[in-house]
């Protein structure tokens, strides 16, 4: 066999709550978050002999878990869209009003940028990942790590002035 | 002295990178200086930080979260294991069902979880529902013993026969075929003169290791492999006289 050491369990619970702070960023609530990291520590542990040292690892789980959100998310989305096929008119009402009161109030700016906005300030500036790293993980260009990043920091910049700035912006993740 | 004069403005990409303190030295230094004299672009600036400073802060120590077992690495691996094992036993059953199992087919077999907690607990589970005497009738009555004697000889090769017990009183009632787990099985019933059942179970032999006896309720099942089959005679367990059928049922 190969000579790379098999993926020990002590390195990769180290890992293990960034992992979930990351998931946390982009998942809907916590257990779908712990869902995704579950999800990406089983891709690791079946795939992950092939992985070499340490400092590349981390990024790797990254880009994994990030690839598992967006394939939950196009499926959903797909299912969405055959489920809308079958659905009465009432499936596209409105907002109910203390939704929208929920979107002002306790959900953060944060919370509402598109996630793949979410994702890279999370790498970039929660992470320390550097922007050819976060690239990689996102599996986009360079350029695009720039330019998504001016906008959700622009988009975070305009939710924040809209909100009361003296108030928390920013919903404690737990 | 206009500072614009002296070195390039920054691009939208090089405050950013301010921000995130990936500029090298000499270039932050000349973007601080920049920025100094652009109060506007500072300000923006500054809030970039902030709302990455508050990002940080609101997303420090996941450590400290509430743990989440199934999250632990071993747990993981165990599921892998649990979930690669039934797939085996998925696999090993289509190769049984397709009549090409051999070896590997059993080896995998062994390997499936959730197999029964008791010895032959299917056999007092069969034994309960086919050997009472108000059971429905069995497809293989007496009369249709070299009919049963075919059909186990077809699924248990040489450990498939029909015993004769007639020397401890009992006589052949019928045979009933079942599927288990571990594949077709047979319950054999047998009764003696004063009406008393006994039921001979075969199958092929699971996680089964050695040979025991034991008390289920009002039945006490006596059980034992040969090769790559596995025997159980069940009876009632205050009947004595079937205490001594093991020996007529000696398989070896």
């Amino acid at each position: 066999m190969p000579a790379s050491p098999p993926l020990d369990d002590d390195t990769l619970r180290v890992l293990i709550p960034r992992l979930r702070r990351f998931a946390r960023s982009l998942a809907t609530d916590p257990a779908a978050a712990d869902d995704l990291v579950q999800a990406t520590l089983e891709r690791a542990l079946t795939r992950g002999d092939t992985r070499r040292d340490e400092a590349a690892l981390q990024p790797w789980l990254f880009s994994v878990l990030y690839r598992q959100f967006v394939d939950d998310h196009r499926r959903a989305a797909r299912w969405k869209r055959i489920a809308s096929l079958f659905a009465t008119e009432d499936a596209h009402r409105p907002p109910m009003p203390d939704q929208v009161f929920d979107a002002r109030t306790s959900l953060s700016a944060f919370t509402r940028l598109p996630a793949d906005q979410r994702a890279l300030l999370m790498l970039v500036s929660v992470e320390g990942l550097g922007y050819r790293e976060a690239a990689e993980v996102l599996g986009i260009p360079i350029g695009t790590v720039m330019s998504r990043l001016s906008r959700a920091r622009q988009a975070l910049r305009a939710m924040d002035d809209e909100n009361d700035p003296a108030a928390p912006v920013l919903r404690a993740l737990r | 002295m206009n500072i614009d004069a002296l070195h390039p403005s920054p691009d939208d990409s090089e405050l950013h990178a301010y921000v995130d303190g990936r500029l090298p030295p000499a270039r932050r230094a000349q973007v601080e200086a920049w920025l100094t004299a652009h109060p506007a672009h500072a300000v923006q600036v500054e809030g970039w930080k902030q709302d990455a400073e508050r990002l940080r802060t609101l997303h420090a120590h996941p450590e400290h979260w509430s743990s989440n077992a199934a999250l632990e690495p071993a747990q993981v691996r165990r599921r892998l294991g649990a979930r690669r094992r039934a797939r085996l036993g998925i696999a090993a059953a289509m190769l049984l069902a397709f009549g090409v199992g051999g070896g590997v087919g059993w080896q995998a077999r062994d390997m499936r979880p959730g197999q029964a907690a008791l010895p032959m607990a299917d056999a007092v589970a069969a034994y309960r529902q086919y050997v009472d005497a108000d059971a429905p009738p069995m497809e293989f009555d007496a009369s249709r013993a070299d009919d049963l004697q075919r059909w186990l000889h077809r699924h248990f090769g040489e450990a498939g026969r029909v015993p004769d017990l007639r020397a401890a009183g009992y006589r052949l009632m019928g045979g009933r075929l079942l599927s288990t787990e571990q594949g077709a099985a047979a319950m054999l019933v047998y009764q003696d003169g004063s009406g008393a059942r006994v039921g001979f179970y075969l199958r092929p032999r699971g996680q089964l290791r050695g040979q025991g006896q034991r008390r289920d309720g009002d039945l006490l099942a006596r059980y034992w492999s040969v090769r790559d089959t596995s025997f159980a005679l069940v009876s009632n367990a205050a009947d004595a006289a079937a205490s001594g059928l093991p020996r007529l049922l000696d398989n070896g």
